[in-house]
């Protein structure tokens, strides 16, 4: 609650993502030259276009705890799960809007048909859930150091590399390029992802909260 | 080692790949991502110790003093783990390549395994730049040890999970279960056997080493905070006294 | 006990005696940062209506002291311990490198601590007792230093704590704050016990124990 109090007052973050989202998007159009691309090339770099947009703005909510000096406060009042389910649930509506807003952008500007809405929609989703607990992760690891900024991201892309590669394996059966059995599993690859993300991220993080 | 050399040149030649003769760089290659794959979650568990609150007397001559020595030692275990670890993913990546070039025609072919273990030496490279981030003991120890931790789940899927997904199998060059199929019998199965056994006797001799060395780094700076304290400029200590003011 | 300062022998056997119940423990409390210590051996016992002032120069480690007792940072070697409780109920800490949340009213920050913690928010009653009443509805962006000094202050003995920690708390204040402070002070021993880490030697009237950190 805390967090969308602070959000909806300032709106810096969410504005800053959805203008981010247009940008990339139209980046990208702009440097394939508007080309007919295959579905599997568009979900490649739709899931760059996520994962680097993900990994540059979800770790800010635990950087900017570090940076505005009220980590502190947090540490003395709040229960390291509560302090971890309540950044990722905001991380984690965060990522699916965006995630959804930039999809949603980048095949209308690419005028590529979805052949299976609902595989992507769950890639998508089940995506970026796992990309906020990930990342939110990484984010609160990284939070103490001198360079926090850099090193979250340098140390959440890697963890995210296994499911970029999941993601576009369902998304581009969603998009007409490759079988539908291939889709199935990517898809429960990817909520296996996100459910297994969000369990142990809090375990994790209840041991370093205090550190 | 040298019998395991002269070994790996007296098996026959592996008349299924393309160059016979030099397919024998699998002896070498094959143990390698074991190992490493091994150490990883050993340096996990090592992680797992540090924030456990119960405490193992390890096995070592040195005995942690507080509770803070032993969390100390639990992490140099963990990234002496993690060190050998990286060596053992650099020669995986190594004979990899060198196999890459023989019998497929180019020194990278974007194979699915070349490329997911390619991402786990990411991952472990990302594990050095935390801890080079964090200067106090404490930390470092903590959060390296919480990112060692998280990364088991995406290696052991970029290991075993990935390469076996059916539209990445079928994609993919590299021979996969060759164990599973029989496929490493007789003279082969031996080899790398033996060579197996050489690796894991040299990774405990080099993980011992690493020990030792961070043991020794240890006892060096609490005699430096020794030196400190009794030469000039102690600790800031203190003892309670009751105040009366008139 | 017998302790050692600057060559000195002190004994102060007597004190131990004098404490009714313990509140607080600290057993030979050292940290290290970056291979050097900050502080080491730290022994000392609080009961009900004990008020500790820590003094030391700039650098002394007494800020370091106070977050390692809440348990904000690691200790290195040594033992805190509290009353039987959630520490977030036990131990309040209000220190001056700790901030507010801009975006958040008075009023909002209070309920926040108190959710966070599951205790009663209190909010009239508290903010009539640091003299913000005036200003529960302002932003804490639009708060002066001192009256952030006094929300922190309400943010910390919100939980009615057994323990008081207080770093440097007349920083920022007018002569209406450290007013402020005496009085809270005195509350808090009828119920508990304080330690104040501090430079100001007005502060320093306000304990019956001193450690001093050399």
């Amino acid at each position: 609650m805390k967090e969308w109090q602070i959000e909806m007052r300032s709106q810096s973050g969410l504005i800053t993502g959805l203008l981010f989202s247009v940008v990339t998007v139209y980046a990208i159009s702009f440097a394939t030259l508007n080309a007919k691309l295959p579905g599997t090339v568009i979900a490649g770099l739709l899931w760059i276009a996520l994962l680097f947009s993900g990994a540059a703005s979800l770790p800010r909510i635990f950087l900017a705890e570090e940076e505005q000096g009220t980590a502190d406060l947090l540490r003395l009042v709040a229960r390291p799960h509560a302090v971890f389910w309540g950044k990722s649930i905001f991380n984690c509506l965060q990522a699916v809007v965006t995630g959804l807003i930039l999809s949603f952008l980048y095949i209308g500007f690419t005028s590529k048909a979805v052949s299976v809405p609902w595989l992507f929609t769950v890639c998508i989703a089940m995506g970026s859930l796992s990309l906020a607990g990930a990342v939110t992760l990484c984010g609160a690891i990284a939070a103490q150091a001198a360079n926090r900024s850099v090193l979250s991201a340098a140390i959440a892309v890697p963890l995210l590399l296994p499911l970029v590669a999941l993601g576009v394996s369902g998304l581009r059966v969603a998009l007409n390029d490759g079988a539908i059995s291939d889709g199935y599993v990517a898809a429960v690859g990817l909520t296996g992802y996100a459910f297994a993300t969000l369990a142990t991220g809090p375990y994790i993080f209840a041991a370093v909260w205090k550190t | 080692m040298g019998i395991a050399v002269v070994w790996s040149y007296t098996v026959p030649d592996a008349n299924k790949f393309q160059v016979p003769g030099m397919a024998r760089i699998f002896l070498w290659h094959f143990p390698c991502p074991m190992l490493a794959v091994f150490l990883l979650i050993y340096a996990a568990w090592c992680a797992l110790r540090i924030s456990s609150r119960v405490t193992i007397k390890p096995t070592f001559s040195v005995q942690p003093e507080t509770d803070h020595d032993q969390k100390m030692l639990w992490d140099l275990r963990s990234v002496a783990a993690m060190e050998i670890g990286y060596i053992f993913c650099l020669l995986t990546m190594a004979t990899g390549i060198l196999f890459s070039e023989v019998q497929w025609g180019d020194w990278w072919s974007w194979d699915p395994r070349q490329t997911s273990f390619l991402i786990v030496l990411l991952i472990y490279a990302a594990y050095f730049a935390l801890r080079f981030a964090y200067t106090d003991a404490g930390k470092k120890a903590a959060y390296s040890g919480a990112y060692a931790l998280a990364t088991i789940l995406p290696t052991l899927f970029l290991v075993f999970v990935f390469p076996r997904i059916p539209y990445i199998k079928n994609l993919s060059l590299h021979p996969s279960d060759s164990i599973m199929k029989g496929l490493i019998t007789g003279q082969y199965g031996q080899c790398v056997c033996y060579i197996l056994a050489l690796f894991t006797v040299l990774a405990v001799y080099l993980f011992k080493l690493r020990m030792r060395v961070g043991t020794l780094e240890t006892n060096l700076e609490k005699h430096d905070g020794n030196l400190e304290n009794s030469g000039g400029s102690p600790a800031v200590t203190g003892v309670v006294r009751s105040v009366h003011l008139p | 006990m017998i302790g050692w300062v600057g060559g000195i022998v002190i004994t102060s056997k007597d004190y131990t005696a004098d404490i009714p119940e313990k509140l607080l423990t600290v057993d030979k409390l050292g940290k290290k940062y970056g291979g050097r210590w900050i502080f080491r051996g730290i022994s000392f016992q609080l009961g009900v209506g004990d008020r500790l002032v820590i003094l030391g120069r700039n650098g002394a480690g007494k800020s370091t002291l106070l977050k390692t007792i809440a348990g904000l940072t690691s200790r290195t070697e040594g033992a805190v311990a509290f009353p039987d409780g959630d520490s977030r109920h036990v131990l309040g800490l209000c220190a001056l490198e700790q901030s507010v949340y801009g975006q958040l009213t008075v009023e909002e920050h209070l309920q926040l601590t108190a959710d966070l913690r599951g205790c009663p928010a209190r909010v009239d009653e508290l903010l009539q007792q640091v003299n913000l009443d005036y200003a529960r509805t302002r932003a804490a962006s639009q708060l002066s230093t001192g009256m952030k000094a006094r929300l922190k202050l309400a943010m910390a003995i919100q939980p009615d704590p057994f323990v008081l920690l207080l770093d440097e708390p007349g920083a920022g204040l007018d002569e209406e704050g450290r007013n402020l402070v005496e009085k809270i002070t005195a509350d808090q021993a009828k119920r508990g016990c304080l330690i104040v880490a501090t430079n100001d030697p007005l502060e320093r009237r306000l304990a019956n124990l001193e450690l001093q950190l050399v």
